[in-house]
């Protein structure tokens, strides 16, 4: 249930979301407290699984909505919930964040394409409710423990393949296999609820 | 490379970490908007979406929450006794100032409604007693002034019992500390002192002394004085009016 709570706070916020967006595009600084205040638990929770350190997930959060609020123009309220936006910026801040910490090379540019609001216009507003967590969740747990790590190296730390390879000590063949075994298991599990 | 072969890279190509030469394959289709590809984005960015909600829950501090909306632009108030405790003094020293402000005023106002009633009261008494002696029985009048190129003029009423009554036009007002004060004086006598008066904005005047009037009483005659009176006049009378014959 722990693992849920994130997105159970943001459970009921698909249906809001235009009505918070517009209000953001008609600068409306409070609809910026009502955005934190639904999502700014998940978002912290990500950020910090990637960073992993509370200050500076905090400064990233913070980078994360004045972020939003300064792109929030480009989202088109009325097909998409900014929820998916949201945490694509925020995990893009942090993986920029970390990759320049440890001296990798940065890929601010690919995130800047990855987080632009016109890429989630059109994900179903209920992306984030509790019944698709729930299967998220399941999906995860049925992935082999090297499947999982990959998913996770992937996601959390944003490394590539070459990359995990190099840091898990395998082939990068080896790597690849269990990403797209992940993947296509994940695809499988989650196909349904993407495209219910 | 086909979309087939494109498949398995969608998921990394949404996240940022896909390798060439798939990634640019994948920016191909996308650009030359192939819908399997577009399609397969799509679906990818919302598994990539449902990924991003399984990092274990943390709280941020409450801090985070003020610093975001200070960033853009609101000033966030922590909840505290403080500002109410400061807004119940502020009512309360508000409801002190204003009931002690209208209990001054209402004081202020009592006190001029006062004044206001003693001066009417006065008024009526002085009405009273010219009454009285208009009525007297005993009473004659007198005039003044009549014929004369400088004023003023106006009629004495004698009541031997009851007093005398001064009816006045045409009296410049007093200079400031000045007043006009009226003698009886007897034949061959000093003048006796018989009260203090202001004439009106119109220039009229009315001055009645009470009680009974001297028999020996020969003149009524009014001058300039200091206002607080003289035992004896200090000016010439700005008229006299013989009454001898009226207490006959």
């Amino acid at each position: 249930m722990t693992l849920l709570l994130p997105i159970l706070m943001a459970v009921q916020a698909g249906a809001d979301d235009s009505e918070l967006v517009l209000r953001m595009q008609r600068r409306d600084p409070r609809a910026v407290a009502e955005l934190y205040d639904r999502y700014g638990r998940v978002v912290y929770a990500l950020v910090l699984r990637v960073v992993r350190d509370t200050g500076i997930a905090e400064d990233l959060v913070q980078e994360t909505f004045l972020r939003v609020w300064n792109r929030v123009h480009g989202f088109d309220a009325q097909k998409g919930s900014i929820g998916p936006w949201l945490l694509a910026v925020a995990r893009n801040r942090a993986i920029d964040y970390l990759r320049s910490a440890v001296g990798r090379e940065r890929n601010a540019v690919e995130y800047e394409e990855t987080d632009h609001p016109a890429l989630f216009c059109d994900m179903e507003k209920d992306i984030l409710s509790s019944d698709k967590a729930r299967i998220v969740k399941s999906a995860i747990q049925k992935l082999s423990p090297n499947q999982r790590q990959v998913i996770e190296l992937a996601y959390f730390e944003g490394l590539s393949q070459s990359e995990m390879a190099e840091r898990m000590g395998q082939p990068l063949g080896t790597v690849k296999t269990w990403v797209r075994t992940a993947l296509k298991n994940l695809r499988d599990e989650l196909g349904a609820v993407v495209s219910a | 490379m086909n979309c087939n072969e494109l498949r398995d890279h969608y998921e990394l190509y949404a996240i940022g970490v896909a390798e060439d030469p798939e990634r640019d394959e994948i920016r191909v289709h996308l650009n030359r908007g192939c819908e399997v590809c577009m399609r397969g984005i799509k679906e990818a960015r919302e598994i990539v979406t449902l990924l991003g909600g399984t990092a274990a829950p943390s709280e941020p501090s409450a801090r985070l929450r003020r610093r975001i909306l200070a960033s853009v632009g609101v000033e966030e108030r922590r909840f505290g006794w403080a500002p109410f405790l400061a807004g119940a003094l502020a009512l309360s020293l508000f409801a002190v100032v204003y009931f002690v402000g209208r209990e001054g005023e209402t004081a202020k106002e009592l006190a001029r409604a006062r004044e206001e009633l003693g001066t009417r009261n006065i008024e009526l008494a002085r009405l009273n007693e010219a009454f009285t002696i208009l009525n007297g029985a005993d009473t004659t009048v007198t005039s003044f002034g009549k014929g004369q190129t400088q004023p003023p003029s106006g009629n004495i009423f004698v009541s031997r019992s009851q007093g005398v009554l001064l009816i006045a036009n045409h009296m410049q007002p007093a200079p400031a500390g000045k007043a006009y004060e009226m003698w009886i004086i007897p034949k061959g006598g000093k003048p006796k002192p018989a009260g203090m008066f202001q004439s009106a904005g119109d220039g009229s005047g009315m001055h009645v002394q009470r009680g009974p009037v001297d028999p020996n009483a020969d003149l009524v005659a009014v001058t300039l004085e200091p206002a607080a009176g003289s035992d004896q006049p200090t000016s010439t009378p700005l008229f006299a009016a013989p009454i001898r014959g009226l207490l006959q």
